[in-house]
């Protein structure tokens, strides 16, 4: 033991030793040319130096929680940041591999064997939180749900802008408990061609084939930039299990089939964005029961947008833009007793923005919204609750902030007004922020309110058809400490108050079930998040810890577990570790894993019908990765393996609501051969 | 008994090497202040800047009020640079009254409070007063140094406070800096 200690600290100060040598030559600089530097050339320089790559991260600049660009200590929100570099040397296979290291989030399963997410031991599945792709909202306007497991274009992200909170203020009835704002490389970053494939074997079947090929090229004025993904994997090579321990092998049954393609056409600040996204999965989970054959579930969706930035000068920026999503969410045949399903929705979305930089220490945004939905039943027998085929629903809101700097303190002030067609009630949610950074030190204090705006089906579906908004009310408090110029400890608490949520419950019946919403109850957490993050040249390495409780909150009776801590689905404690190494500059070796403790599952009925829960115990995921940059210029190959340990861990649906917890893959081995030609000339 | 002492070995295994981790590297500091960049543009003001022609004989001196690690700069730039044949001096300044003697009179943060008397006591003296806090412009220094969002190091000009310190500023640098009222 004493060995490896004296090795563990042997290694960290070499490191360390190393950089200050480093420091050391840069001191030793020539004076002289450095005083003849001329007056343009002075525009270049920093007030503190070169910034170490962990300063670099930590300070860089987003604006996912702020519209006005903040550093990540400053900004807002809590908040993560996952980089093009942890994602391509992770080997992460999908976005369920990136959020489950960020603090606070997990995965469950919905119904129709669909993977949501949650996050700090609340369902968020249903609209409550906001995924952007490049801008555009992915949630599907049913229900408000995104699809999790092989969707989106892993290998296309430039970087992941998380809010581990509520975002409602700035992007409204989608964003109640956090928002995911995925970027993928744009024209200037692919300046060329960019192919890769991965494929991933499990213990009895494959999981997964994944094609990707991306082309862009940006000049002075123009830009243009095409990707594509094309993905076939399974769900899971195990077998499911249902209430009444009927089973069938997922191997061959779980089929899960994604095209994508997003395009880009910018001239200046003028862009015209174009996303097509068509998720298939197959599955035989359901109600209760195994179904008698495996059946497709369809999410197909073409985003569309137009935006136009325009600086009128240094300190005014409009922003006008016009998104346009057409989406058949949740298409599905009749099978056994279901009934068919096909529904149209669209939504059609006019925003303008207006930023104003007043002086360097105010700014202030501006904002109207509006967005139109119109959906359509496709099946001839099939009616919305008004009786008809159609049903159409609008929203106005409009939005500010304003951002003080002062030399103690950064206040954020803001507030969004959301009036909706179909509640009778508006929202209005208001926040304020207070942070700072003191050099190594920086806090933030928090409170907001966000909301979740019903969505079409909840309306339709509504219990005695009145349904309104959920409320939740965020406070939140996190300290940072900067411990050395390559290490850094953040800590933060939350408490999570949700008023009357919109809870989907069914009701069954000899012939048939039936979908149902209500506000009903409250529900919410409370806990902290820590992680401690270290970068330098050699590699980087971060272990964070997530706990939530619902000790005395109150909770919704679907989704208790005997344990007066917990939720169904998720565990109170998390724990995740990432460590990467570069051996050499071409060479790297990346470990990541997750430690879950003990989750509770219904896993079967009694003999009055009754949910029977179990306790799943502790599981422990690892993963290993290790990428090489060949000789053979901007080829890269990869491999790994996913879940080393065979813990096999399952999805557990976070409600009583019908599904016995769904086998997640296997160990899963995977190669991955990445090849970029880049055009000679790249302008920034 | 022995179980109990192999957590307590484990323990203070584990907190030793936290505690080498965290505090033996603990000279390496938080991301640190490039006065070498402000000792740039101060010789940049030094240039740019005309003094009335009574002045421009002697040597050169700049004084520094407050404690910075900037006096470390300055003494290099005394000691390698020239400004129009005259000799740079650097001189560390410990009250408002030994400004007298100066050309040019460095403000540090932690001094800020004092630039208002400094201005007062100097405004009929041709002394360049420059703030190291941001925002000092507009309490009586002539320039103060701003950083921006990305981190780069920018200077505000009160030009009616160098006016009236029958100052000159060339327009080069005008441009190159905000003018502020």
């Amino acid at each position: 033991m004493k060995k490896i200690i004296v090795l563990l600290v042997a290694l960290f100060n070499l490191s360390f030793f190393g950089y200050s040598q480093v420091d050391t030559t840069l001191i030793k600089k020539d004076t002289l040319s450095y005083y003849d530097m001329s007056l343009e050339q002075l525009l270049s320089l920093k007030a503190h130096g070169v910034p170490s790559e962990l300063e670099t991260l930590i300070n860089s600049l987003i604006s996912v929680s702020s519209k006005k660009p903040i550093n990540v200590r400053e900004t807002p929100s809590i908040i993560s940041l996952v980089t093009e570099e942890e994602i391509k040397k992770s080997g992460a296979r999908d976005l369920i591999d990136v959020l489950r290291l960020v603090p606070g989030f997990d995965f469950g399963v919905d119904i129709e064997g669909v993977v949501g997410i949650g996050l700090r031991g609340n369902w968020a599945h249903e609209g409550k939180i906001l995924i952007l792709l490049d801008g555009q909202e992915m949630n599907e306007t049913l229900y408000g749900t995104t699809q999790y497991g092989n969707h989106f274009p892993i290998e296309q992200i430039k970087k992941i802008e998380i809010i581990r909170g509520p975002g409602s203020a700035i992007y409204g009835g989608f964003a109640e408990y956090g928002v995911i704002n995925i970027i993928t490389r744009q024209a200037e970053d692919i300046n060329g061609v960019s192919v890769s494939g991965t494929y991933g074997q499990m213990e009895k079947g494959f999981g997964r084939k994944n094609v990707n090929l991306s082309i862009g090229k940006k000049t002075k004025d123009f830009s243009f930039s095409v990707s594509g993904f094309l993905g076939r994997a399974q769900r899971s090579d195990q077998t499911f299990k249902d209430y009444t321990d009927s089973s069938y092998s997922m191997n061959g049954q779980s089929n899960i089939n994604t095209n994508y393609v997003n395009a880009v056409l910018g001239y200046k600040g003028l862009s015209l964005r174009v996303i097509g996204d068509f998720y298939k999965l197959q599955v035989r989970d359901s109600y209760e029961k195994i179904a008698s054959h495996a059946v497709s579930h369809e999410f197909n969706s073409v985003f569309s947008e137009l935006k136009y930035v325009y600086k009128v000068n240094n300190k005014l920026t409009i922003t006008p833009k016009f998104n346009y999503k057409t989406q058949m969410p949740w298409k599905s045949p009749a099978y056994d007793n279901e009934s068919v399903f096909s529904k149209t929705a669209v939504r059609y979305r006019e925003n303008i923005t207006v930023s104003y930089d007043a002086n360097r220490f105010l700014n202030v945004v501006l904002g109207a919204e509006s967005f139109q939905d119109y959906a359509t039943d496709n099946i001839d027998s099939s009616y919305f609750s008004n009786g008809k085929k159609t049903v159409h629903y609008y929203d106005v809101a409009f939005f500010t902030q304003g951002l003080i700097k002062t030399r103690y303190v950064n206040i954020i002030l803001g507030a969004r007004y959301d009036k909706h067609s179909a509640v009778s009630e508006d929202a209005f949610v208001p926040r304020i922020g207070l942070t700072k950074k003191y050099n190594r030190f920086h806090f933030k204090l928090l409170y907001s309110k966000s909301f979740k705006a019903p969505t079409i089906d909840n309306i339709s579906y509504a219990d005695s058809n009145c349904i309104h908004s959920e409320y939740t009310d965020f406070r939140e408090i996190e300290l940072g400490y900067q411990i050395t110029r390559k290490s850094i400890i953040t800590i933060n608490g939350y408490n999570i108050n949700t008023s009357e949520p919109i809870v989907y419950y069914t009701t069954q019946d000899s012939s048939s079930i039936t979908d149902s919403y209500k506000n009903y109850g409250k529900s919410g957490s409370i806990g902290l998040e820590a992680e401690y993050k270290m970068k330098d040249k050699w590699g980087y390495l971060s272990v964070n810890y997530a706990l939530y409780s619902v000790l005395h909150k109150s909770r919704i009776d679907d989704y208790r577990t005997p344990n007066d801590m917990s939720l169904l689905g998720f565990s109170n404690h998390r724990v995740n570790f990432c460590a990467n190494w570069n051996i050499t500059k071409d060479l790297s070796i990346n470990a990541t894993a997750s430690w879950y403790s003990k989750r509770y599952a219904v896993t079967s009925l009694d003999s009055l019908g009754q949910a029977v829960q179990t306790s799943l115990n502790p599981t422990t995921l690892i993963n290993c990765f290790v990428r090489y940059e060949t000789p053979v210029k901007g080829l890269t190959i990869g491999a790994g393996v996913y879940d080393l340990l065979n813990q096999k861990i399952k999805f557990i649906q976070p409600y009583n609501g019908g599904h016995a917890p769904l086998p997640g893959p296997s160990r899963e081995i995977i190669v991955r051969i990445q090849y970029n030609l880049n055009f000679k000339q790249k302008i920034n | 008994m022995s179980f109990f002492n192999n957590i307590v070995r484990f323990k203070t295994n584990w907190f030793f090497v936290c505690f080498m981790m965290l505090f033996f590297n603990g000279h390496l500091k938080a991301q640190e202040t490039d006065y070498k960049s402000y000792a740039l543009y101060v010789y940049n003001f030094m240039k740019y800047i005309e003094w009335p022609e009574s002045q421009s004989a002697d040597n050169f001196v700049i004084g520094l009020y407050g404690d910075s690690p900037i006096s470390n700069e300055f003494k290099v730039l005394a000691a390698q640079k020239k400004l129009k044949g005259r000799t740079i001096v650097f001189k560390q300044c410990k009250t408002i009254d030994e400004a007298a003697g100066c050309q040019l009179l460095y403000v540090t943060s932690s001094k800020s409070s004092s630039i208002k008397p400094l201005d007062e006591k100097y405004k009929d003296k041709s002394i360049l007063i420059v703030g190291e806090r941001d925002g000092t412009v507009y309490k009586g220094a002539s320039i103060s140094f701003t950083t921006t969002d990305e981190d780069e190091l920018k200077f505000e000009i009160n030009k009616k406070n160098i006016d009236s310190h029958k100052l000159k500023i060339s327009s080069s640098l005008i441009k190159l800096g905000t003018v502020v009222k």
